[in-house]
């Protein structure tokens, strides 16, 4: 019995052998000439020449998006018949899988890398400098929006190229502002415009609220930064929750929610306030691009617009969104893998990309591309990355979101005091990044 | 020289052993070697990408002072397991008794009353999502305006409603199977001797359903202690950290986070087991005393 089995292990080892050695090479074979004699000749076997392979992995975050990418793809390797482009997208949890994979060596050539999580691989040293690639194919930095590419520079090297971003706009109902008999928001507009727009749209009876404000750390910020204030020291050793600044961003934020002229998503019964906005339960809310295509498939009735968040008493503040594409350290073929990121960055595919309406390119030369003139609103979040942020506070960036939610959360729901709330905030993050 | 009998018994071990072969490979690679390298782990600082480096026992003392820990998920999962564990035990086992008589339509309700258990969690969870939200069914019939699940009060009551509710339906089903087993005889000696009703279900039904008790029980301690998949999709730990339980706290540490550490989440889960191991075996030792 047990022999059997060893035969058949046996077997198998001597079938993988076998698989792995047939790679193309230039061989002398023996062709026997006449019947009888056989006499060697040297025969050249054309064989193509040894093609790279790149893996490319991201998140699929929906069925359009993919294929786009494919095509774009698709495209690289007319141009590039040399290099073969293996696109694994991951679905499910993309953070726990790329984490685990470059844990184990295992990871892609070519994956993407949120701004937010950034800082942990830039600093455990797992992704490729990209300079010498840049020079050698005579890329420069200046090409992208400056705000990005810094995002993704890490002392003083450059890690990823910024594939696309977004940004925060205001987004408002034209048909609850035209039924309050209230103008369009302007780019002009600031907090005052606001609240009073907010409180004149409100109708809490018929579950309609002028603004959504919940109680998310990647929306709150923007009002902080509009008061002149900053959610990190500048190295993003500290937290900076506790100053003046942020709790008065609170107050003025979280003011909508206690006098009715805003709400929580969850108090018209939803999980995201793109719903409640699609639905007209709220007027206004501060959304990103993901907005637009979201709204057009479900709510296709919707008439609405974007504009630039209002100014707060400092003037202009923002947030960025962005997603590079970056090369694994462990990359047998870097230069196979940047000649794939240079395509896909590259002023055509970042073309493809804007026309098709997901997401907005990182290239600065864009801007003058006539598809703003017919989308507006897809105009107002690509200039809205002038003078903003980068969404991202440093290796500690999970543990900041969940504080200052908290904080949030604490005001709308114990009715704490908003400047007590983020003190208590920024104690317990300070505790956590042990100081 | 072996005997032939000692021989053939050799080749009987072998084979055995062969055929046991693929459930050792399973068994050591992927339960006691990752058991053992999580053990490790709970020793270090490790972040999947640098090797992990030795702290000795630093990590578990910086949970034992985690504020996190002590004041979130350490009550939150003590209160879960001793709500939710009485009354899914009880529940169950009320229903299995009514099941277990001559009722109409029995087979229906067995099914109906089971059909939770094969459902997928995470489908139940949105599913309640829903129920519970604040414009949803459940606030509608009894005229409330409570935001369920974003209210630090009680978005944990909530969880476990789900959880009692979702679990029932497998424990009924070995509380059936028990009462099922228990042989007539002893209801018929007992009427014979004048028990009533009562009497016979506390000295012949509930004493034979003892070691389904010990069962379900041990099962939903575990269960509860573990609770991961409900918060996940429900509340992801909130608010206010109201539903953060040690197992979300592990899936927090480990993954959820931008600044990974893996061997503070491998400390979390080697505490958490020494708490199940230790609540289990006060229980078992309950149970014995009764007998």
């Amino acid at each position: 019995m047990y022999r059997k089995a060893f035969a058949l292990m046996a077997l198998l080892v001597v079938a993988g052998l076998v698989l792995t050695a047939c790679a193309p090479q230039t061989v002398t074979v023996t062709v026997p000439v006449k019947e009888t004699v056989p006499v060697p000749v040297e025969k050249t076997v054309v064989v193509p020449q040894e093609r790279a392979t790149v893996r490319l992995s991201g998140w699929a975050a929906n069925p359009q998006e993919t294929a786009l990418l494919e095509s774009l793809l698709y495209r690289f390797s007319l141009e590039n018949p040399d290099i073969i482009v293996k696109y694994e997208p991951i679905t499910g949890d993309y953070w726990q899988a790329i984490k685990t994979l470059v844990g184990a060596g295992e990871e892609p050539d070519i994956y993407y890398m949120d701004i937010f999580q950034f800082p942990f691989f830039a600093k455990e040293g797992v992704l490729l400098p990209l300079d010498d690639l840049m020079a050698a194919t005579g890329t420069s930095r200046d090409a992208f929006i400056p705000d990005l590419i810094n995002a993704f520079t890490y002392e003083g090297e450059t890690y990823g190229i910024p594939k696309d971003f977004n940004t925060l706009a205001l987004f408002f109902n034209k048909d609850l502002f035209d039924q309050a008999g209230l103008a369009y928001p302007t780019d002009d507009w600031t907090w005052d415009d606001l609240k009073a727009a907010a409180q004149q749209l409100s109708q809490p009876d018929k579950n309609i609220y002028g603004m959504g404000v919940p109680a998310d750390p990647g929306r709150f910020p923007i009002f902080v930064f509009q008061n002149g204030g900053r959610i990190m020291t500048e190295d993003f050793s500290d937290t900076l929750l506790d100053s003046p600044e942020v709790a008065e961003a609170a107050r003025f934020y979280t003011g909508f929610y206690f006098d009715k002229s805003g709400a929580l998503p969850s108090d018209v019964g939803e999980g995201w306030q793109g719903t409640a906005f699609g639905k007209g339960n709220f007027a206004m809310v501060y959304e990103g691009g993901w907005l637009i295509p979201y709204l057009n498939q479900q709510f296709p009735d919707l008439k609405y617009g974007a504009v630039l968040p209002p100014k707060g008493p400092k003037g202009y503040g923002n947030l960025i969104f962005t997603v590079a594409y970056v090369i694994s350290k462990n990359s047998k073929n870097p230069e196979a893998a940047w000649k794939v990121i240079e395509f896909l960055t590259n002023e055509a595919s970042q073309t493809t990309v804007l026309e098709s309406g997901f997401a907005l390119p990182s290239r600065a030369s864009l801007i003058n591309n006539p598809y703003f003139e017919s989308h507006p609103e897809s105009a107002a979040i690509f200039q809205g990355a002038n003078g903003a942020t980068p969404f991202m506070w440093g290796l500690y960036g999970s543990d900041v979101n969940e504080k200052m939610g908290q904080a949030l959360e604490r005001i709308y729901l114990e009715g704490q005091d908003p400047e007590a709330s983020f003190q208590q905030a920024a104690q317990e993050l300070r505790e956590i990044m042990g100081k | 020289m072996f005997s032939q009998a000692k021989r053939r018994k050799l080749s009987e071990w072998f084979t055995a052993y062969v055929f046991l072969a693929p459930w050792f490979f399973i068994l050591f690679v992927f339960v006691l070697f990752s058991i053992g390298w999580a053990f490790y782990l709970s020793f270090t600082d490790y972040n999947l990408f640098s090797p992990p480096k030795w702290v000795g026992l630093s990590q578990y003392i910086r949970v034992l002072r985690d504020r996190d820990f002590l004041q979130r998920a350490l009550p939150n999962t003590l209160q879960y397991v001793a709500v939710v564990v009485p009354i899914q035990t009880f529940i169950s086992l009320i229903i299995a008794f009514a099941l277990d008589q001559n009722i109409r339509f029995r087979r229906f309700f067995r099914t109906a009353f089971y059909v939770p258990s094969v459902t997928s969690s995470v489908v139940i969870s949105l599913i309640f999502v829903w129920l519970f939200s604040k414009v949803g069914i459940i606030n509608q019939i009894f005229h409330l305006k409570i935001d369920w699940l974003n209210s630090p009060t009680y978005a944990l009551p909530t969880i476990m409603m789900v959880n009692i509710w979702s679990t029932i339906g497998t424990m009924m089903l070995i509380f059936l199977a028990a009462l099922q087993d228990i042989p007539l005889t002893l209801y018929e000696a007992a009427q014979i001797d004048g028990a009533n009703r009562f009497q016979i279900l506390r000295y012949v039904t509930i004493p034979a359903l003892r070691p389904a008790i010990f069962f379900v029980v041990t099962m939903g301690v575990i269960g509860c202690f573990q609770v991961f998949d409900q918060i996940y999709v429900m509340t992801a730990g909130g608010p206010l950290g109201s539903t953060t339980t040690i197992a979300y706290l592990i899936y927090k540490w480990a993954f959820g986070s931008t600044n990974i550490q893996m061997g503070r989440a491998s400390a979390v889960a080697f505490i958490l087991s020494l708490m199940i191991l230790v609540v289990v075996l006060i229980q078992r030792r309950i149970i014995e005393r009764e007998e």
